[in-house]
């Protein structure tokens, strides 16, 4: 059974009289485990394609599985505890809590969603920190980070609630190329690392090459998909 | 619910100024009121306490009829020797009053033999009404001021106004002539002992005489008297004791009519001002509500429309709604008890500030000295209605917060 299933799913965004179709009719079936990059030009329907997936937003027609469970026929508060048990984000502005530490930051999913007992999130805190290479700036504030830095704590916030798929928009779209490398890296060794599945969506040519599984989205449509024997060459 | 404690504040002190100028603008508010009730209850309580204890007493019985005609000092209104017998037996046997003092007042004219006026006088067995007024010998400014005695037979004591506008010194032998019940004039000499101030209030310019001479005067022969004023031991149980003592005396069988018991605010003009003095602090009770609900609501928008892509970001990871809905309602209220407890402490500052300095001022006729005590139920009052409001000032915003599409909240700039 796939981990991802999309069915017919179409999204239209609606303005006034006017509708404009995002997404149409979409067949997807991702297996778990895996590293896929979503490609294409800007307004093509990735983050569209991605928020389906995660649960964000409902598709217009079509369903979409996540583990087994339709999430397009889920409510706002079952969607939300579905999102909290089962999947991870990562943003390409960040977003982390600026009112909290990176420490804070990375136990917020254990504490506000999961309920994790608090030896419990101590420990998975502390190894995150440690395995995205964080440990040492544990008490620093979003605002004394930089731009990989700050992306280093998404993956590790992403990632300390054990969720089955990671989806990641444009997570290297405010880094330089080397700082993208090393967080693209980092994504990678973490999927092995935990068997997480990850989905990112890029228009990034070069970082295109570390995903495992390629697919081509243009006007809302897959036009390709491609598997990448080197990926995960980055170190 | 620690942790949503904890970031509430953390994104209250990350808008430092306008978390403070919001908290100075409630806590100025509670500070207002606190000052404003402590004041008012001491202004209240000050001229209450100088009119009760130096003329009314804290209740009056009089025979029916006899408030409606009042101002004339009617003596054919008078409890008559069986009726007083049976209120001093309920007076007696009730364990919150302190003391009474049986009164005959009546109008009359004093004349210095060159000159003659108009007066009111209370005739009164001196020890008894000292009991009753114990602030009264103290007003006797010129004269024999002691409590047991301060008019003894054949002395008078005089208001100020009076004293002054008959050129009177204390020593001086005025005459006073009366008209009794049945319609007969009768005066007699006597020496004036006492010049008391004036007081706010028709009873307030009243002069006094002994209950003997009373009854020489106006020839009464059996023992009837025309008011009964009572002292309570406690002050605050007059609303408890009170409705008790007038069910029991319009109960007693006193010929026509029977009798009629009366509270000191029914007998007094200041007992509207005190009511005034009550609604003001409720009006500024009610302003402070509004301060409090615009500037909580104002704050809590802003930090709600400041944080929408923040907002996106939690309820994507997860976060429940009603999670989110606490985050800010938790905002709110500590945005509140904080200003509260700000505004409590610089009220009781100032009030601590003001009982030390002791301010003096006169009102109407009467030199008041207001030294305001803390008023903790007003304190706690204020709080709880500041957190209250802040509560629900923070509702709606909190709700549009938890409320939010995450995807849409994260599309937002």
């Amino acid at each position: 059974m796939p981990l991802v299933k999309l069915e017919h799913a179409s999204k239209n965004y609606i303005t006034g009289e006017v509708s404009t179709p995002a997404l149409k009719g979409i067949d997807l079936s991702i297996e778990a485990g895996r590293f896929i990059s979503f490609v294409g030009p800007s307004g093509s329907g990735k983050t569209t394609l991605l928020n389906l997936i995660g649960c964000l937003d409902r598709p217009t027609s079509g369903k979409v599985f996540v583990a087994d469970a339709e999430v397009s026929a889920m409510d706002r508060k079952t969607s939300a505890k579905f999102r909290g048990e089962n999947i991870g984000f990562i943003f390409q502005n960040f977003n982390l809590i600026p009112v909290l530490t990176v420490y804070e930051n990375v136990e917020y999913p254990l504490i506000m969603v999961q309920n994790v007992p608090p030896e419990e999130r101590r420990r998975r805190v502390t190894e995150m920190l440690e395995k995205v290479g964080m440990a040492e700036q544990a008490h620093k504030y979003p605002a004394q980070l930089s731009g990989g830095q700050k992306q280093r704590v998404a993956v590790a916030r992403a990632l300390a609630p054990r969720p089955r798929l990671v989806l990641a928009d444009e997570p290297t779209a405010n880094l330089d190329h080397a700082t993208a490398y090393k967080v693209i890296g980092l994504m990678h060794a973490m999927k092995k690392e935990f068997d997480t599945t990850f989905i990112f969506a890029t228009h990034d040519q070069k970082i295109v090459g570390e995903a495992e599984l390629i697919y081509t989205i243009e006007d809302g449509l897959i036009t390709e998909t491609r598997e990448n024997a080197v990926a995960g060459g980055v170190k | 619910m620690k942790n949503i404690i904890k970031i509430a504040w953390r994104n209250l002190l990350r808008y430092t100024r306008r978390t403070l100028l919001t908290s100075s603008l409630i806590a100025l508010g509670v500070a207002l009121v606190i000052v404003f009730g402590g004041v008012g209850n001491s202004f209240r309580s000050e001229v209450t306490g100088i009119l009760t204890n130096s003329n009314l007493g804290d209740l009056q019985i009089h025979k029916k009829g006899y408030l409606g005609s009042m101002d004339n000092l009617p003596l054919d209104l008078a409890i008559p020797e069986k009726g007083l017998a049976a209120i001093r037996g309920i007076l007696d046997a009730n364990p919150d009053v302190l003391a009474y003092s049986e009164r005959i007042r009546f109008g009359a004219m004093v004349s210095n033999f060159a000159q003659t006026t108009g007066i009111r006088l209370t005739a009164v067995a001196p020890e008894k009404e000292s009991r009753v007024c114990p602030a009264l010998p103290g007003r006797i400014k010129q004269g024999d001021a002691d409590p047991a005695g301060f008019v003894k037979p054949g002395h008078v004591v005089l208001p100020l106004t009076i004293a002054a506008g008959l050129n009177l010194k204390i020593g001086d032998d005025v005459v006073l002539v009366a008209t009794n019940k049945e319609g007969s004039v009768n005066g007699i000499t006597f020496k004036l002992s006492g010049v008391s101030e004036n007081i706010m209030g028709p009873q307030g310019k009243d002069g006094y005489i002994h209950l003997d001479d009373a009854r020489s005067l106006l020839r009464i022969e059996d023992g009837e008297i025309t008011e009964i004023a009572v002292k309570l031991r406690d002050f605050k149980r007059l609303g408890k004791v009170y409705p008790a003592l007038k069910q029991a005396v319009s109960a007693l069988p006193g010929g026509k009519g029977g009798f009629e018991t009366h509270s000191w605010e029914e007998l007094s003009p200041f007992s509207s001002i005190a009511k005034i003095v009550t609604l003001l602090i409720l009006v500024v009770r009610l302003v402070l509500v509004f301060i409090v609900l615009v500037s909580i609501l104002n704050v809590m928008m802003m930090s709600v429309y400041e944080r929408i892509g923040e907002i996106g970001t939690i309820a994507s990871i997860g976060t429940p709604p009603s999670k989110i809905l606490a985050l800010f309602l938790v905002e709110g209220l500590s945005l509140g008890l904080f200003s509260g407890l700000l505004g409590c402490l610089a009220g009781a500052g100032i009030l601590l500030l003001l009982q030390a300095v002791k301010l003096k001022f006169t009102f109407g006729a009467m030199d008041l000295v207001l030294a305001p005590a803390v008023p903790l139920a007003e304190m706690l009052l204020s709080l709880a209605v500041v957190v209250i409001i802040s509560t629900l000032a923070s509702l709606q915003p909190a709700l549009k917060a938890s409320r939010m599409e995450p995807v849409e909240a994260l599309r937002h700039v």
